[in-house]
This record gives C-alpha cells, sequence and structure tokens, in this order.
C-alpha cells in the first residue's frame, strides 16, 4: 500500500498562453483510491489527460509504474486504464461487441477475452443487457459499461475523469459501490471530481486542484486539520440581498473567518459557531434579510477547499 | 497490431451497417443506376434508327439506279421506294420525314451535260427531315463525280479534235464514265488507322452498358471511400479516438485500421458490381484478370488516401458527409464516370486529368473498350498510386487526433 505506483514532478501543461496545469507534483499510492478534487476548470482532466498520454506535458516528469509517460508510454498505457468524462462507447454495437473490440485495443483476445467479458459485466451488473445496443442504454447503463471497458485488461491504475457527471443518483451510487470494490480487490484509483460528497466518502487521500494548481494533499482527517477547529455555519436566505451584499453583510462579524455566497446560500466559516449565531442572526435581522433555515457542519473538505481558496467549491 | 486492424475493420463494418439505409448506397442504387445507365437508356440492338426517306424512282437509267444503291448505303437514311401517289400520302400524313422524287429523264439529262433536277421534299422544322436531305446530297455528289470527269474528259478530247460523229463522242463518253467509276472505287488510302499491338480490334468501339457498368462501379465506390473522412470524424466527435489513444494501440495502427476497412468494404463492394456487369449486364470486363485487379486496387487507393486528407479538413460528420457527395458527384462527372470522356471539349479532356477519377475511367476504357491488358493500364495505375502516395502523406502529416 506505501509503494507509490504513481508520481508526478512539477507536471505543466500550458495551451499558448493559457496554462491549464501549473506544475502539479503528488504520489499515488498502489491499493488506494486518490481524489482529484476542484472546481470545473481546475485542471483536472487535463492533468488526467497527460498521465494516461493522450497530452504530452509542456513540463515535468511523471512516471507510472516504473515508466515515463513521455519516454515509455506505449508500456504505461498497458498498465492504465481510463474511464473517461464522456461515453466513449459505439452507439451502433452491443454492449458485448463493444467491449470486444475495447479488449482487443489492449491485446486481450480469444476465451480469456470473452470470460473477462462476462466478468466485467457481472460486476456493471449488465449482464442481461449485454447482447442489445448501447445506443439503447440509459446515461447511467452507458457510464457503467464506459466503466467496465476501462476495467478490462485489470489495469494497475484506473483513471476515472468524473464518471458520475449527470447521470441519476441510483446509478451514481452504484457507481461510487463498485469504485470501492475495485479498490477492495486490490486496484489503485486516481478519481477526479468537484463533488466534495463522492471524494469524502471514496477516499484514502485528497488532492484539492484549483486553477490548475495542488493547492493541498493529504487524508480527509490532515486536511480539516489544517483548517483547525473550523466550523461551517450555513444561512439560508429569503431574496432582497445579492450575493455580494450577503458577503459584506457578514464578513466583518467577530470571529468569522470566510463568507461565500450562492444562490442564496451563505456559507460562513467560523471558529465556533454557536457563538457566531446568534450575531449572524441579528446582523440578518437588522438588515430585514429573513433567515429561513440555519446548517452548522463540522470541519469538511468543502470547508478546506474555502479555508484555501476564498471560494466555494461550487463558484 | 494485425489483430487490431481487423477488429476495427470489423468494429466499422458493424456501426456502417448498422444503419439498414446503408445497404441502399452500398449495393441497390448502384446496381439500379448500372442497370438504368446501361440498359434501359440504350437503343435496341435491332431497331433501325435512320431516318426514313420515301423514294419515287421515274427514271430508269443507270444513273438513276446508282443513285437509289448510294442511298440505300446511308447510315442516315433508311429508303422506302414506293409509288408517287403512295408516297404523296405518307408524306401528307408525316410518316416520313422527306421524300425524294427521282423523275423520268434524269439520267439523260445528267449525261448530256444538262442540269438534271431531283424532287427532294422536307418536313418543314424537322431536324430529321434535314439529315436525310444531307444524306440525298451526299449521294448525289457520290454518283455526279465520274459524270463529271466523263464530261471533262469528252471536253478535253474535243478541245484538242472534233469528234467525227455525235455516236463516236458518246462512245467516248461511255468509256470515259467506266474508267472514272473504275478509278473512283479504287480510290488509294491516304490515312491508315493503326493501333497498339495489344489492341484487340474485335472489341466493339463503344458500349453503353460498359461505360455505365465502369462508371456507375467508380461513382458509388469513390463517394464512400471519400466518407473515410465523416468515419474519423466520428471518432473525434464521439470520443472514441481519444479514449483508443489511452489503449496500447499507436497512432499508425489506428490510421491503417479506420482505411483499411473502408478499402476492404470497396473492395466487396467493386467484386459485386464487377460481377453484375458481366453477368447481368454481359459486359466485357476485360481479358486481363490481373490488369482489372491492379486497376481497382489502386483507384481504392487513391480514393481512400483522398478520404483521409478530406478527414484532416472537417471537424463533425456532417461536414464530412455533405462534404465527400458533393466532391465524389462532381469528380465522378467530370471524371467521365456518367458519360464518356471524349465528348467533352479538348480543353476539358486535359483539365479533368487533375482527377483520379479520370485516370481509373480511361484505364477502364482501355480494359473494356480497347481490350488492353496489365501493360496497357499500368500508366493509368501508375498515377493512381501516385495520387494515393500524395493524397496520404497530405492526410497523415495533417491529421489531427484531438
Amino acid at each position: 500500500m506505501n509503494e507509490p505506483i504513481l508520481m508526478t514532478d512539477n507536471l505543466r501543461k500550458a495551451f499558448g498562453d493559457n496554462e491549464a496545469v501549473k506544475g502539479v507534483s503528488f504520489s499515488v499510492l498502489r491499493g488506494e483510491i486518490f481524489s482529484l478534487l476542484g472546481p470545473n476548470g481546475a485542471g483536472k482532466t487535463t492533468t488526467i489527460s497527460m498521465l494516461s498520454c493522450l497530452l504530452e506535458p509542456t513540463s515535468g516528469t511523471a512516471v507510472i509504474g516504473g515508466h515515463s509517460i513521455t519516454n515509455d508510454n506505449l508500456r504505461v498505457r498497458e498498465l492504465i486504464g481510463i474511464v473517461p468524462q464522456e461515453i466513449a462507447l459505439y452507439d451502433e454495437l452491443t454492449a458485448r461487441q463493444n467491449l470486444v473490440f475495447w479488449g482487443q485495443m489492449y491485446n486481450l483476445s480469444g476465451k480469456a477475452l470473452k470470460a473477462r467479458i462476462d466478468e466485467v459485466l457481472e460486476q456493471v451488473n449488465l449482464t442481461d443487457r449485454a447482447n442489445d445496443r448501447v445506443g439503447t442504454f440509459s446515461g447511467g447503463m452507458k457510464r457503467r459499461i464506459n466503466i467496465a471497458a476501462g476495467l478490462l485488461h485489470k489495469p494497475q491504475l484506473l483513471f476515472m475523469d468524473e464518471p458520475t457527471v449527470g447521470i441519476d443518483p441510483q446509478s451514481r451510487r452504484r457507481i461510487l459501490d463498485m469504485v470501492k470494490e475495485l479498490r477492495d480487490q486490490g486496484m489503485t484509483v486516481l478519481y477526479t471530481t468537484h463533488y466534495m460528497e463522492e471524494a469524502e466518502e471514496l477516499s484514502d487521500r485528497v488532492g484539492i486542484i484549483d486553477h490548475g494548481e495542488l493547492i493541498a494533499v493529504g487524508t480527509q482527517a490532515e486536511l480539516t486539520k489544517t483548517i483547525g477547529q473550523q466550523e461551517t455555519l450555513r444561512l439560508h436566505l429569503g431574496e432582497g440581498f445579492t450575493g455580494e451584499e450577503q458577503v459584506h453583510l457578514f464578513e466583518d462579524l467577530p470571529g468569522v473567518l470566510a463568507v461565500t455566497a450562492l444562490n442564496g446560500e451563505v456559507a460562513l466559516s467560523v471558529t465556533e459557531a454557536e457563538e457566531a449565531l446568534p450575531g449572524a442572526i441579528s446582523r440578518a435581522n437588522g438588515a430585514g434579510v429573513p433567515v429561513r433555515t440555519i446548517d452548522i457542519e463540522e470541519p469538511n473538505l468543502e470547508a478546506v477547499f474555502l479555508h484555501l481558496t476564498g471560494r466555494a467549491l461550487r463558484d | 497490431m494485425l489483430q487490431k486492424i481487423f477488429a476495427m475493420i470489423w468494429k466499422d463494418t458493424i456501426v456502417r451497417f448498422s444503419n439498414k439505409s446503408e445497404l441502399l448506397f452500398f449495393l441497390i442504387l448502384p446496381v439500379v443506376f448500372t442497370a438504368l445507365m446501361g440498359g434501359i437508356l440504350t437503343p435496341e440492338p435491332d431497331v433501325d434508327a435512320r431516318v426514313p426517306l420515301l423514294l419515287v424512282n421515274e427514271d430508269s437509267s443507270a444513273l438513276a439506279a446508282s443513285l437509289q444503291d448510294a442511298l440505300a448505303q446511308s447510315d442516315t437514311v433508311q429508303v422506302q421506294e414506293m409509288a408517287l401517289a403512295e408516297a404523296e400520302t405518307a408524306f401528307t400524313d408525316e410518316e416520313a420525314a422527306a421524300l425524294l422524287l427521282i423523275p423520268a429523264g434524269f439520267g439523260e439529262a445528267v449525261m448530256a451535260g444538262e442540269t438534271a433536277v431531283l424532287d427532294l421534299r422536307q418536313q418543314p422544322n424537322n431536324s430529321d427531315g434535314d439529315a436525310a436531305g444531307e444524306a440525298v446530297r451526299t449521294a448525289v455528289s457520290a454518283i455526279s463525280q465520274p459524270v463529271a470527269a466523263a464530261r471533262s474528259a469528252v471536253e478535253e478530247a474535243e478541245s484538242h479534235r472534233a469528234f467525227a460523229s455525235v455516236a463516236a463522242r458518246d462512245v467516248f463518253f461511255a468509256s470515259s464514265l467506266e474508267m472514272a467509276q473504275d478509278l473512283l472505287q479504287d480510290t488509294p488510302e491516304r490515312i491508315v488507322l493503326t493501333q497498339p499491338e495489344s489492341s484487340n480490334v474485335d472489341v466493339d468501339d463503344y458500349d453503353p452498358a460498359a461505360q455505365s457498368s465502369a462508371g456507375q462501379l467508380v461513382t458509388w465506390v469513390f463517394i464512400p471511400l471519400l466518407g473515410v473522412s465523416a468515419f474519423l470524424a466520428y471518432e473525434r466527435t464521439q470520443g472514441t479516438l481519444r479514449r483508443l489513444l489511452t489503449t496500447p494501440t499507436r497512432k499508425a495502427t489506428f490510421l491503417l485500421g479506420s482505411i483499411s476497412s473502408n478499402y476492404v468494404q470497396a473492395l466487396v463492394q467493386m467484386a459485386i458490381l464487377v460481377a453484375f456487369g458481366v453477368f447481368v449486364m454481359k459486359v466485357n470486363w476485360g481479358q486481363s484478370l490481373p490488369a482489372l485487379a491492379v486497376l481497382l486496387l489502386a483507384f481504392g487507393l487513391a480514393a481512400v488516401a483522398f478520404g483521409v486528407m478530406l478527414g484532416t479538413f472537417v471537424k463533425t460528420t456532417n461536414q464530412a458527409s455533405n462534404l465527400s457527395i458533393m466532391l465524389g458527384m462532381v469528380m465522378a462527372l467530370l471524371g467521365g464516370c456518367w458519360w464518356p470522356a471524349e465528348l467533352f471539349p479538348p480543353a476539358m479532356q486535359t483539365a479533368v486529368k487533375i482527377l483520379p477519377t479520370a485516370w481509373v475511367m480511361q484505364g477502364m476504357t482501355d480494359l473494356i473498350r480497347r481490350g488492353q491488358g496489365l501493360a496497357g493500364i499500368l500508366p493509368e495505375a501508375g498515377v493512381l498510386l501516385g495520387f494515393a502516395v500524395v493524397f496520404f502523406v497530405l492526410g497523415v502529416w495533417r491529421f489531427r487526433f484531438e
């Protein structure tokens, strides 16, 4: 578990003047689920694209299973599996035909391929739909076949790039359970997401990425520890104030460390929620803004992100 | 690598034919168009397409008979001899475009050096009537030449010494006419048409069925081969190309696989259309199978390479499909696939040499109509392979995997 399967060193990617990834360095240990958590446009997919040999890094290095992604990329591609963010399947082929094709691209053939296809179909719970065209599947079913295609050759390191985007809660639950099963079977997973809850549920370790920079890496406990005993006070306000006005309303309250506002909800990072709460309610009432609900959250990754960037993950 | 290429051929074939309407373009339309263009639009071989000419011959002279013979041998008119009343009724009923009356005394007047009048009637504003009139003038000219020559001989003899009698003059005229007729019949050839040794002179010069079979094959195979650009765009937009490039598969293998699948499908389509030409249209697809194979293989390579190059300019499958159909149709039309290139103006015949379709049609014409073998079509096959190399280099050089 402690041996790294992936190590990056100052990995950087620029598209002209736009620097998408600004020198990230991290490692992923064998058998763990490592999540890259960050908002859309943070550089997660670009990082995965470099690590899966799709994009040449502008500078920096990365080694997977002892092989450089730039100098030995064919060998690297044998070791990794990828579940891309978009559904990368052929709608015209059946689920089984898709898996036969992708298996052959990973140099599998014959009975071994057939047996492995049966296994992964079982794993994603789609054995009964194996001979139906993928074009007839729901979004969630397509996502599961998309995952199955990345598992066929039993990769040592599986990249999953936001695999739950745009699907129903039931399919999402299945996918999250499947990721944990894979980890339990010994597979290493590098998982990217902008959902804090997914990162919290799945990850052994988390890397927080924003604007192309890896701003923190560690276990959830280690990360929340960095912000001390901070809690988050969430106030759901009535209409009447803009987000900016809401931030100004609360930012100078005693005990408030940071304020963000989104969709009528104000999140206050505070040292002690119970002490800050009366002042916050009083300030809202004074301004004539009704407070509809109040939530107090223990320190979590959202708070860590807020603490590190001054913004909410969904901003 | 071979396993991956076969996998791509298998996958692309399923993707292409998952839509049943693809069979329409792969098989049904090519066969229907070949049959239509080569069969229905071709005149029945037993039907005489010549223009009917009503002939009334009231002169019993040898000259009138010669004129009638000359008309009978014409490729333009079909002579229908009848009595004057019957002919006039048929002409009034517009059963024929022209009526020719050879009046009594026609031959005698000609022999006497007098003006002989023929009565030619043509339907007004009728191109068939004009054609019949031209055929009559040609025939009259043919029989007039020996008469004119004999008359010149008599005049020349009289300029030296007068004939002893009219009878002697007539005898001299008759012998001069006979000699002139003999000489004109034995006119030496001044232009000799030579053909290459490999040429088979027994092969018909033009066969609409053969033209249709070859032209429609090129058209209907060429357009889908350009469609390789749509396949490449499809892989890009579907995200499967990105996924494919994360597998241990080289870019070259992917390109080779995509090209091979379209190429193999095209070869199958060509084989079917050649078989249809041979067994249904009764087209003589040349006497050399190796020559035919080399030409079709070279053509397929040139077309699929052109499709790869096209794939570097398009972003979506719709763009690729529209461009393929548009370019394919234009290049097929200009390449002589829908009508013989010989009908084009000379400048255009030269200009279309920049198109691979023109070269493959020229090669097929050499095979089918001129009966040439492998040596005869090597220049065309060489040019097509040249096109293939140029297009492949440009296509692979500019290909975007993202």
